[in-house]
């Protein structure tokens, strides 16, 4: 009894006093933005020369958002995550996306890219507006890609307001604007979103870029975020860091 | 000061209710000829002279799922009044549709739509997305989301275009 005491006091004092990015096994580097913003990106370190760049905004604490990005950096990817809304201290909300400033979102990149990686970007839901907005960005500024790999839209929801039945949708400002960076869309299969991805892929092609677009099977939208996860989302879920993978393999071998 | 707080209360907690919007998308009412669950052929055309509620659902669609047993209580709210649904399902196979059929009852057509050739005609890109045709065999009406069908308001708009 009075061993399972201790161990519960040692679990406490664990759990309070080890910061969490010891226990991820990452390190949390603190970029200042011109006086604006100071924006903590957790980094699960590798050895390859690639980096994925991921916007989730919240530095990845959704569910199975750590695990994947700890299992590609075992993989040599290794993995960025921005917390954009702190940085800004904007609230957890989907209006606050829109108000994230693309300096914050460039700047981001830019340290990224003077890892000299080949950097891919990634974002899920709403959030995809960013990397497409930064990746806009990036090309202007550099007239091309240059070291952008590709990007990768999980789930994308990109309309501009709500969908109106019989008419088509209308996208937010940043789809259409990307010029060489090749876009790969995955869907999930059991979404209704599905049947917009077509209409979305020529809409996001419209400013050159190449995109392609999969439909993962069975499983819905956000489903390794969901907590009622059923048995073809966890399979998926627990492969999610090879998905991903496959994913930058493939954009990697993208003609531009 | 008191007056606002109650009105903001009344506000916040009634249920919400989202009406039907005038049909904005051009040209002619697509064509709609599907089969049912049953295997029984339906065709829209057919239906003219009546009010008919199209929606076009998934059963992985939360606000589908939550919406449909309202969609009964609608039929009955319509009483006499020339009216149906014909709800297309999305692409879903037979079991998948039938499990759910079991388990919420509706009392009206599900259509089987197994490669998605009404959807594009229909220009539907998210669900529930719902289409009213009049008698006039006309889109009067479209509605984008889950709602509560039997929500007088909306069964008043229904009747009075089923009047016109």
């Amino acid at each position: 009894m009075r061993l399972i005491k201790s161990l519960q006091q040692i679990l406490l004092i664990l759990l309070v006093f080890v910061p969490a990015g010891a226990i991820a096994g990452a390190e949390v580097l603190t970029l200042e933005i011109d006086g604006d913003a100071e924006i903590d990106i957790r980094i699960f370190r590798a050895e390859g020369d690639t980096l994925l760049l991921g916007f989730a905004c919240d530095e990845g604490q959704g569910i199975a958002e750590q695990s994947t990005a700890e299992s590609l950096a075992e993989d040599g990817v290794e993995v960025w995550m921005p917390d954009m809304l702190g940085g800004y201290m904007l609230p957890k909300t989907r209006s606050s996306i829109q108000s994230i400033p693309s300096e914050g979102l460039y700047g981001v990149m830019d340290k990224a890219m003077q890892s000299g990686k080949k950097v891919y970007l990634i974002a899920s839901g709403p959030e995809t507006e960013l990397v497409l907005r930064v990746a806009s960005e990036w090309e202007a500024r550099h007239d091309g890609a240059a070291g952008l790999a590709g990007v990768v839209l999980l789930f994308p929801r990109l309309n501009d307001g709500k969908p109106e039945p019989g008419k088509e949708p209308v996208y937010v400002e940043a789809v259409g604007k990307t010029r060489e960076v090749p876009l790969l869309v995955l869907e999930g299969e059991r979404t209704p979103n599905r049947w917009g991805v077509k209409h979305l892929t020529a809409a996001l092609a419209q400013g050159g870029s190449h995109v392609h677009a999969k439909l993962i099977p069975d499983v819905r939208g956000y489903f390794f975020k969901r907590e009622d996860a059923n048995m073809p989302e966890e399979v998926v879920t627990t492969q999610l860091a090879g998905l991903i993978k496959a994913s930058l393999f493939f954009l990697g071998r993208t003609d531009r | 000061m008191k007056k606002m707080l109650i009105l903001l209360l009344v506000l916040f907690t009634m249920p919400a209710t989202a009406g039907l919007k005038p049909y904005e998308g051009e040209g002619p009412t697509p064509p709609l000829t599907l089969t049912d669950i049953q295997g029984t052929m339906h065709d829209l055309a057919a239906y003219q002279g009546k009010v008919v509620l199209v929606q076009f659902w998934a059963t992985y669609c939360a606000p589908c799922r939550k919406e449909m047993p309202s969609m009964n209580r609608l039929i009955e709210k319509m009483g006499n009044t020339p009216f149906v649904i014909l709800a297309v399902n999305m692409g879903e196979t037979q079991e998948e549709v039938e499990a759910f059929v079991e388990e919420v009852g509706p009392e009206f057509p599900i259509l089987m739509d197994p490669d998605g050739e009404s959807i594009g005609a229909w220009q539907v890109f998210a669900a529930p997305s719902n289409f009213v045709v009049g008698a006039d065999g006309k889109i009067h009406y479209t509605l984008f989301g889950g709602v509560e069908w039997d929500d007088d308001e909306l069964v008043a708009q229904l009747k009075e275009l089923a009047n016109e």
